[in-house]
């Protein structure tokens, strides 16, 4: 590249756009293929569950700068309300506290390892806390005729290029989206992208629409990590048993 | 009990829909998926379709032919699931014996928390139960099996990982496998001791080990899983458990019960019928302990 010719600046922008684009594009981990292959065990190091807005540090959870794009999640007003009530009855109504399916998108930024098993017909998310797999169908098949009311969702997704592009439908109106009472109704209608930013960073953007409870479709963006820890693997996380372990004591007697 | 139930397939509760289908069924079970014998698969060769990683392919739908999780020993509708000893009954020490004993004759009155089958408050069945319950899907990927089961998820590693410390204990501990020809082995241990085999008690300890066979006809239309359990603490010696599965395709007739798929529709409407399982929770929809029961009176 000649830089004399063009202004440096243009120059070494356009130099470092070229080499970010083929480390980001020629490194990352493909199929068989050749779709990116996101397998691996991968976590958010934010701390989006405690909040989607930003917001200061309180007693059951850290603080956020936020994930939501231009700050504030467009609810109706009458949402507003239910809104502040989930989160003033956060630590007893938190569908998380009882170990319940996250749903989607909380499940991919609940602060718990998931694991993404890939094959060429589907993306297996399979998430260490309630130990839950969900489905994302790759095979060029069409949502099941609802309404049917999924803790996750139903996912199919296609390849656009290097990002994968899921269509969620078809939800519960059980699930939240963070600890701070953001919610959602059976209306949710959620576009996920995932693509990698480098081999060991996925950039997760979501898109959120349900007229019952949004003016508007809203952003949310995470980015997830993975984990390279040496033997990292995901344990049985199965919390739902808690409230009963203590009547199952080991048997013993011998 | 009533077994008035209002099945809605899309909606299950199936731990609920367990209990309110006693032992012995009620006579509405359809038989188009069931067998009343063993169909036993030999270890050996894999001569079918293999992964990129030398996996034999196994990857589907599955389901168990015989028995379900009320009884584990019992032999009215088919044999034992215990296939050693041949008595098909577990060499309990007594007081092991004793206490399963102790739990299957609450079962229908649990004047105490513990008389609760646990499997009923969605908890995770076990290695084997998950067997013996409703059907369930296997998935394969480079050193990885993973199983999806109606209430629980195993991922089997293949790689040389080492095992979880013996510290972490849980309900369908941690598993190690490898391939020797058309048979998984796979060594299954950290075991929390939690919980029962069937509703009849049956038991093992936390400090049991576990080695399953899982061998895979050649065909692919069948698999048989074999367990062999380990206590000391427990047992006088080592049993183990026999239970064939049948694979699930497109093609197989739906019993409603034990090997609930469903349909894919595809946008280009020449595609390969294909099946899918949909989601599977268990803990989100459960009620109090027969819940069913008062719902459909």
């Amino acid at each position: 590249m000649n830089c004399v010719r063009s202004s440096l600046y243009k120059c070494v922008s356009l130099a470092l756009a070229t080499l970010l684009a083929s480390s980001t594009y020629a490194d990352i981990p493909r199929t068989q293929s050749g779709h990116p292959d996101f397998s691996g065990i991968w976590q958010t190091l934010s701390a989006a569950d405690s909040g989607l807005e930003a917001h200061e540090s309180r007693p059951d959870a850290p603080p956020s700068p936020g994930i939501v794009e231009g700050g504030v999640i467009p609810y109706t007003a009458a949402a507003l309300e239910q809104r502040e009530q989930n989160f003033n009855e956060r630590l007893v109504r938190d569908p998380a506290r009882q170990c319940f399916s996250l749903g989607t998108p909380r499940g991919i930024y609940y602060p718990e390892p998931f694991e993404i098993l890939q094959r060429e017909r589907d993306v297996t998310v399979l998430f260490q806390f309630s130990h839950r797999p969900r489905t994302i169908h790759t095979n060029d098949s069409l949502h099941p005729e609802g309404p049917i009311g999924f803790w996750f969702g139903d996912s199919r997704a296609k390849w656009e290029g290097d990002t994968l592009v899921v269509d969620v439908a078809d939800f519960n109106a059980d699930t939240w989206l963070d600890s701070a009472g953001n919610f959602h109704s059976d209306q949710l209608h959620v576009t996920e992208r995932w693509h990698f930013i480098d081999e060991n960073t996925l950039q997760y953007d979501a898109t959120l629409e349900d007229a019952a409870v949004y003016t508007k479709p809203w952003n949310l963006s995470v980015q997830l990590h993975r984990h390279r820890e040496p033997n990292f693997q995901l344990i049985e996380n199965t919390c739902y048993t808690h409230d009963y372990d203590q009547y199952y004591p080991v048997p013993s007697g011998g | 009990m009533t077994t008035f139930i209002r099945f809605k397939p899309l909606l299950l509760k199936p731990l609920a829909l367990a209990l309110a289908i006693a032992a012995p069924f009620a006579g509405a079970q359809q038989d188009n998926f069931r067998e009343n014998t063993l169909h036993v698969v030999a270890a050996g060769a894999w001569n079918g379709p293999v992964l990129a990683d030398g996996q034999p392919d196994v990857q589907g739908h599955w389901s168990n032919t015989i028995g379900n999780h009320n009884d584990f020993t019992g032999t009215d509708r088919q044999p034992s699931r215990i296939v050693d000893p041949a008595d098909g009954q577990v060499p309990f020490q007594d007081w092991a014996r004793a206490k399963a004993e102790d739990f299957a004759a609450h079962l229908e009155n649990p004047i105490k928390p513990e008389y609760v089958e646990p499997f009923a408050r969605c908890s995770p069945g076990g290695p084997s139960k998950s067997f013996m319950w409703h059907g369930y899907e296997i998935r394969q990927y480079t050193d990885k099996v993973l199983f999806i089961f109606d209430s629980g998820t195993r991922l089997i590693h293949l790689d040389d990982k080492p095992a979880l410390p013996e510290t972490v204990k849980l309900w369908n501990g941690d598993s190690r496998g490898h391939w020797e020809g058309n048979t998984l082995v796979v060594d299954v241990n950290n075991h929390n001791g939690k919980a029962r085999f069937g509703r009849s008690g049956e038991f093992v300890s936390g400090n049991a080990t576990v080695q399953e066979r899982y061998s895979f006809e050649n065909g692919g239309e069948y698999l048989y899983y074999q367990a062999t359990y380990t206590d000391p603490s427990v047992l006088t010696r080592p049993f183990t458990v026999g239970i064939p599965s049948k694979r699930i395709t497109a093609a197989t007739e739906q019993d409603g019960w034990n090997n609930i798929t469903f349909p894919v529709t595809f946008a280009d409407a020449s595609h390969a019928p294909d099946i899918e399982a949909w989601e599977r929770t268990c803990v989100e929809n459960n009620g109090n302990h027969g819940d069913v029961a008062v719902e459909g009176s």
